[in-house]
């Protein structure tokens, strides 16, 4: 079987010690920035991009892979232990995971997220190894109608997973769309609220805004709570979870990896949406939804699957077309082009040993990870442990070293800071900031998709229902609104949140 | 232990920080000292992107040549003006570097009324590095096969066909406008942002018809039969893609165009400094191994120009790139 001949290929190339090496640096290292809030991969991809270029280009791309898929484990350790995401894609682990902590089963919950994660990663390992060819045109099909209608869908199916009152979910999103329009627009040329400013010409930099919400903006609500939030976290019995808790956990894993693995390789999609449309699907399939947000096991393994099948899948685009679906994907291409490689059809064919070599590291990777993520995460913990005098000046530090080193920008440090402000407001009034990153990301390309549909269409708004991809998006979209309006349901839902508070 | 290596982490990105800042103290040396500490190049756009790649391709060699450590520095924003702005307020030591494009250096000055450098006010060319030519794309389904009968096709079907460029006022968008203006063909234009990625995989979608994009982040969609080339925008066809007529050879001897990278010095800076940087820039591009990276990209590393050819070229770049944006409107993106 030619499936089975190429994977067996790529561990030959993945399992040289120099591979196995470089493999194991990546995932150590993305284990680390996944853990510290505030620095992520695109930074320390930049950071270490000059450092690929004495490399052999698998040894590259294993290593910065590595850190990728590395960062969404170590991300979720941070998110179940102090609340924190670690990585922007653990947000929702925060929701679930971190009660879980604090009801005593924090190592339950730190086996799931990396059970859940493990298997998914296998999972997408295979996905990619059986259909990166045929599944990347899946993401060509897609024309700017599609991308409108699906974006809406997202947007809207955020409503619904936001916590608290659908008013201020909607008035979060309302305000991420805003701050989304900052920048010249693309159409018209027309600056947006940049006042003159030449570095708000291409907007607010998504990072900035994350970091200041939930990197500082978190840190300083912590410090207005005092130490006797995190005491409920050390303890991590239970790490090697039972039969029944394998039972609760699989189910919720392959949903999120199937999902994960879907949105990963749309443009735009990415671990953190797909770690966000996972809970909702997790609340929406329980019996019983108002354990969600309560320490449900699932709304812990769903997520974690999704968002690590995601950003092992957003490899596909990358890989077959040399399209990046984001950030890190870009910075991939980047790594592959200092090398004198082009990501695209032909990489395949030219470089077998770095693409199959590539996809069964990530496999091992997720193995490495496994065991860096269990039976050590005590020691991961402990830079959690780290007195908060120490650790909150610390991760100040971090996210203010890692939003300069996006754009060497004075000015990109103090927005995040005035982030950090507006966080602990939104925390104060009890608005969820993560609807706002989701009016943050979606608005723009909305915006832009639905223009340059238009502009295609020659104004005509038939567009949008002509294509089946879109009209499929566009009748799901008003699903969930009725579902959000009709008043039996919105009341369960009110319901459901105010046994949480 | 743990604490330790949280420490390390912290002062590491600590001392990037501090590398990244403009060197403080700017005591005038005498050239012949020169170098006497590291050297920054500012790349005005992102890691990742064709400017930085040219950058951390030469980096290596220039560093060895000069015997100081050249560090980049990425300095994103405004369509590359934060970067130039940056690079233009830098000390006219030969401790800042520039490496523009035609974007910033040509287009960018008539584009943005309010820019406050002036390329040719603050800056010295001293080479060009580098020379990306540009390709007109299509995808496979668009009927026409060649240039002359996009015109035509065009000409057939006014308002029909879509192009899409990065952005309202990029290179590749004027590249089609100053092809659509002689040639009197009515199209729409689609603009992308983020790059030519977004909008080159609307044209393999088939969203989208045509555009002007560089031969780099073509080439495989081309040799992959993704897309097809209807030209190319060199006086002689391109080595990487010699199946690929040229635009010249086709009838249309007034399109030929390049997405340049170069290097420049703040005004100011001594001759005899420019010409090690210069000296430095060849020897680097020389180097069989970045050629062939260079060349493996679709861009063309450019080692034979004085700063003075450079300087003339400028000029010409310039008056061309103004005046189409004259004729057609542009406005930035």
């Amino acid at each position: 079987m030619e499936l089975f001949d190429r994977i067996i290929f790529g561990f030959s190339v993945a399992l040289l010690p120099i591979n196995l090496l470089y493999g194991f640096v990546g995932t150590l290292l993305g284990t680390l920035i996944g853990v510290l809030p505030g620095l992520g991969p695109v930074a320390t991809i930049s950071i270490l991009l000059p450092i690929t270029f004495a490399l052999e280009p698998q040894q590259a791309m294993i290593m910065l892979a590595g850190i990728y898929y590395g960062a969404q484990y170590g991300g979720s350790t941070t998110a179940i232990l102090v609340n924190l995401p670690g990585e922007s894609s653990s947000v929702v682990t925060c929701i679930d995971g971190y009660q879980m902590a604090r009801q005593g089963k924090a190592g339950l919950a730190l086996a799931t997220a990396a059970l859940a994660s493990f298997m998914a990663g296998t999972f997408a390992t295979l996905v990619i190894a059986a259909a990166a060819p045929q599944l990347a045109e899946v993401a060509l099909e897609f024309g700017p109608a599609d991308y409108f209608s699906l974006m809406v869908f997202g947007l809207v199916g955020a409503v619904i997973l936001a916590r608290g009152s659908v008013v201020k979910a909607i008035g979060m999103i309302l305000i991420g769309i805003l701050l989304g329009t900052i920048g010249i627009d693309v159409n018209s040329s027309v600056p947006r609220f940049t006042f003159g400013i030449p570095q708000f010409g291409d907007g607010i930099e998504f990072a900035v805004v994350a970091m200041g919400l939930f990197g500082i903006g978190e840190t300083i609500a912590n410090l207005s709570r005092g130490e006797a939030a995190r005491t409920s976290v050390k303890d991590f019995s239970g790490l090697w979870p039972k039969l029944s808790d394998l039972r609760a956990i699989i189910p919720p894993s392959i949903r999120g990896m199937t999902l994960g693995s879907a949105l990963g390789i749309l443009p735009g999609g990415g671990p953190i949406l797909a770690a966000f449309s996972a809970y909702s699907i997790e609340k929406k399939v329980a019996k019983d939804p108002s354990r969600f947000g309560n320490g449900a096991i699932e709304g812990v393994a769903g997520p974690e699957s999704a968002n690590n099948a995601a950003a092992q899948t957003s490899f596909i685009p990358m890989l077959t077309l040399g399209l990046p679906s984001n950030a890190v994907m870009a910075l991939m291409i980047g790594a592959l082009m200092m090398q004198g490689l082009h990501a695209g059809p032909q990489l395949m064919t030219n470089k077998p040993d770095l693409f199959w070599g590539l996809i069964a590291s990530m496999w091992l990777g997720n193995l490495m990870l496994v065991i860096l993520n269990l039976p050590l995460v005590g020691i991961w913990a402990k830079f959690l442990t780290v007195p908060y005098r120490f650790l909150y000046p610390g991760i100040i530090l971090i996210c203010c070293i890692g939003v300069y080193s996006i754009n060497s920008s004075a000015l990109d440090v103090m927005l995040a800071c005035l982030f950090g402000l507006i966080g602990y407001i939104f925390h104060k009034l009890e608005c969820e900031p993560a609807p706002l990153l989701l009016g943050l990301i979606l608005g723009p390309l909305i915006e832009e998709n639905m223009r340059r549909a238009l502009l295609i269409s020659k104004g005509n708004f038939e567009t949008f229902i002509a294509r089946p991809i879109s009209l499929s998006f566009l009748i799901l979209t008003a699903i969930l609104i009725v579902f959000l309006a009709a008043p039996r349901l919105r009341s369960t839902r009110e319901r459901a949140f105010q046994e949480q508070s | 232990m743990y604490r330790r290596t949280l420490l390390s982490l912290l002062l590491g990105g600590a001392a990037l920080g501090i590398l990244a800042a403009p060197a403080a103290a700017q005591v005038r040396e005498d050239p012949s000292a020169y170098p006497s500490q590291t050297i920054r190049m500012v790349v005005p756009f992102a890691p990742g992107g064709a400017s930085d790649f040219a950058a951390r391709l030469i980096q290596p060699g220039m560093s060895e040549a000069l015997g100081k450590q050249i560090v980049i520095e990425n300095r994103a924003g405004a369509a590359g003006n934060v970067g130039m702005d940056v690079a233009a307020r830098g000390a006219p030591d030969g401790y800042t570097l520039f490496l523009g494009n035609v974007g910033t250096v040509s287009i960018n000055p008539y584009l943005y009324s309010d820019l406050t450098v002036k390329p040719e006010r603050d800056f010295i060319p001293v080479t060009i590095v580098a020379d990306t030519p540009g390709i007109l794309i299509a995808n496979p389904k668009f009927p026409p096969n060649n240039a002359k009968e996009f015109v035509a096709y065009a000409k057939a079907n006014p308002g029909k066909v879509n192009f899409a460029s990065p952005g309202s006022g990029s290179l590749n968008r004027l590249e089609m406008e100053l092809f659509r203006k002689a040639n009197g063909m009515d199209m729409t234009h689609i603009p992308y942002k983020g790059g030519a990625g977004p909008a080159v995989a609307d044209i393999i979608g088939g969203h989208v018809e045509v555009m002007f994009t560089t031969i780099s982040s073509a080439i495989n969609h081309v040799k992959g039969g993704r897309l097809k080339a209807l030209g190319v925008t060199t006086r002689d066809r391109v080595q990487a893609l010699p199946e690929a007529p040229t635009l010249v050879e086709q009838g249309f001897p007034d399109n030929v165009s390049a997405s340049w990278q170069g290097l420049l010095v703040p005004k100011g800076t001594p001759r005899p400094i420019i010409d090690k940087i210069h000296a430095a820039a060849v020897k680097a591009m020389s180097d069989e191994n970045v050629r062939k990276r260079f060349l493996d990209s679709g861009t063309i590393p450019v080692t034979n120009r004085t700063p003075e050819e450079f300087k003339t070229f400028l000029e010409a770049d310039a008056k061309k790139w103004s005046q189409v944006i004259k004729d057609v409107g542009a406005t930035p993106d």
